[in-house]
């Protein structure tokens, strides 16, 4: 297990897209950053949520799908170790870079870029694991449906653009029409974008939409399970 | 084409009763029953969609047959896949791996996996990677990577190697490297199933084959007894400079004579060559250019099923 680990955590970092995964938020950020007013609690919740999202529609069902469509699953089914493993080491290991990705942001918005951060540590981390693991679950679905990695990374792209565009990612929700805002209010992306956004505003996020969050996380993961071929 | 002495002859490695195995309205295998004995390469040959994947994914446990006994070192491999996955090493056919891992990454990995593991370090010279250890597996050719996943295949200790499709798509270089590897392998005493759509292959590696065709198994003996028990003509030509060649017609075993300018193509079935051969010394008929055309498991494949195997796929 320890040596699948540290195989999968090279290959990662010789992965270029996970090195996007993790430029491009911060890239966002020190873009729109450079404009914020001192104390925001606006641009860094948002770049949160687009990094946890890139992990887990793109990097997540791509690696997984490369690897089935590879043979590389049905491969490990020959061995002693299970399959399962190697999955449970890339769900963990993408959770790991999505979570050092926002670490990453924070620490460059909280000290170059002067924005606001939350002073409740513990619902921050409470509210980034709900998120990611709603993210995920999609991922994962994804991954269990796709045919191969080609797909599953254009899967994952054709969602990830109008999920951005209802959690209102792309633009403040504000500007938004309010029937579409109201609906990407109750997405995984725009329940997470939301809930972290009322974090950062030192408010108590609301209930509703962290149950919203794990109840995508539960069912999104249990039809994805069902779903997924090992071959 | 080797006849082995085989030192621990009587142990069977792998036993197949009757497997059975159908998908939907499709039967796959109708029938099969093979016996794989301690330390022989046992090839399994027949056309794409024949059934022998399936068959060899049977007995590694990755299918469940619908009917029949598979016993693999005395266990169901459907029961004790885990035990025998400790003991069993297996080539896909249609595997890779990720493009970026290297060479001996894989090879230490894979390593891990397994309870008693051979040194991969070894293994890694035997396969002549040594010079590819930090080389990564996207920029490996074609036989290279055939044989890190022959190592691969090796490196949990197996008692039984699995090699599917071992030299499809590579150029015949790289197969005469991987065939010499094979030979390697069975000084180890590692019993190996080769599974081939290539008659030269099986010729040339395998002790015994079963020739699989639509789901059964048509012939099965040593790649030299398929080859001799099939009762087909095949020809031997020659140029004569003097003398009638008609007269040759009448030996036994003879079925035609024919002759282009002074160039003679007898054919016929058994031991006839020799017989012609003698007739013509006795009759001080002076041939050049003799040639007796050498049968193979391919003429024994069209002899068992009356059809040529893979004419698509025909290789130089």
């Amino acid at each position: 297990m320890t040596k699948l680990a540290v195989v999968e955590v090279k290959l990662l970092t010789r992965e270029p897209g996970a090195i996007f995964a993790l430029l491009i938020p911060l890239f966002i950020l020190v873009v729109f950053g450079s404009s914020i007013p001192p104390g925001d609690t606006v641009l860094l919740p948002t770049a949160v949520a687009i990094a946890v999202a890139m992990v887990g529609l793109y990097l997540l069902p791509t690696t997984l799908a490369t690897y089935r469509e590879r043979g590389i699953l049905r491969r490990m089914s020959t061995t002693p170790v299970r399959p399962a493993n190697l999955l449970a080491v890339q769900v963990a290991l993408q959770s790991v870079l999505a979570l050092t990705t926002c670490a990453l942001l924070i620490a460059v918005a909280g000290t170059v870029l002067d924005a606001h951060l939350p002073t409740a540590v513990g619902t921050v981390a409470v509210t980034l694991l709900l998120g990611t693991a709603a993210m995920f679950a999609v991922g994962l679905l994804i991954a269990a449906l796709a045919r191969n990695g080609r797909t599953a990374n254009g899967v994952g792209v054709l969602l990830y653009f109008p999920m951005a565009y209802l959690a209102g990612l792309m633009q403040p929700t504000s500007q938004m029409p309010p029937l579409l805002a109201r609906i990407g209010e109750y997405t995984p992306l725009g329940a997470f974008r939301q809930s972290m956004h009322q974090v950062w505003a030192d408010t108590t996020p609301n209930p509703v939409l962290l149950a919203i969050l794990v109840a995508y996380a539960v069912a999104i993961s249990a039809v994805a399970a069902r779903f997924f071929r090992w071959e | 084409m080797r006849h082995r002495t085989r030192i621990l002859k009587g142990m069977a490695v792998i036993e197949v009763t009757d497997l059975r195995k159908r998908y939907g309205d499709l039967t796959v295998l109708d029938g099969v029953s093979f016996t794989v004995e301690q330390g022989e390469i046992f090839g399994i040959l027949g056309p794409n969609g024949a059934g022998k994947t399936t068959a060899v994914e049977c007995v590694q446990g990755l299918r469940r047959p619908d009917g029949g006994t598979i016993r693999v070192l005395g266990l169901d491999p459907a029961e004790h896949r885990r035990t025998l996955c400790e003991q069993v090493g297996v080539q896909l056919q249609d595997t890779r791996l990720p493009d970026n891992l290297k060479v001996w990454e894989a090879l230490d990995l894979y390593a891990s996996f397994y309870p008693r593991p051979a040194d991969w370090r070894q293994l890694l010279e035997q396969c002549g990677l040594h010079d590819r250890r930090d080389t990564r597996f996207g920029k490996l050719s074609g036989g290279q990577k055939q044989r890190l996943f022959i190592a691969l295949a090796l490196v949990g200790n197996p008692r039984v190697a699995f090699l599917d499709e071992l030299t499809t798509g590579l150029d015949p270089q790289a197969r005469r490297t991987t065939w010499a590897l094979i030979e390697q392998i069975r000084t180890t005493g590692v019993t190996v199933v080769l599974v081939s759509h290539f008659m030269d292959e099986v010729e040339e590696l395998c002790d015994r084959a079963a020739i699989v065709d639509r789901g059964r198994i048509v012939a099965l003996d040593t790649p030299a007894g398929i080859v001799d028990a099939i009762d087909a003509d095949h020809a031997m030509r020659f140029t004569l400079t003097a003398g009638d060649p008609a007269d040759l017609a009448a030996l036994p075993g003879v079925s035609r004579v024919t002759r282009t300018g002074d160039r003679v193509v007898v054919t016929g079935r058994g031991d006839f060559a020799t017989t012609v051969t003698a007739a013509l010394a006795r009759h001080h008929m002076p041939v050049s250019d003799l040639r007796i055309d050498k049968r193979t498991l391919d003429d024994a494949f069209v002899a068992l099923t009356g059809r040529p195997l893979d004419p698509q796929e025909s290789r130089s």
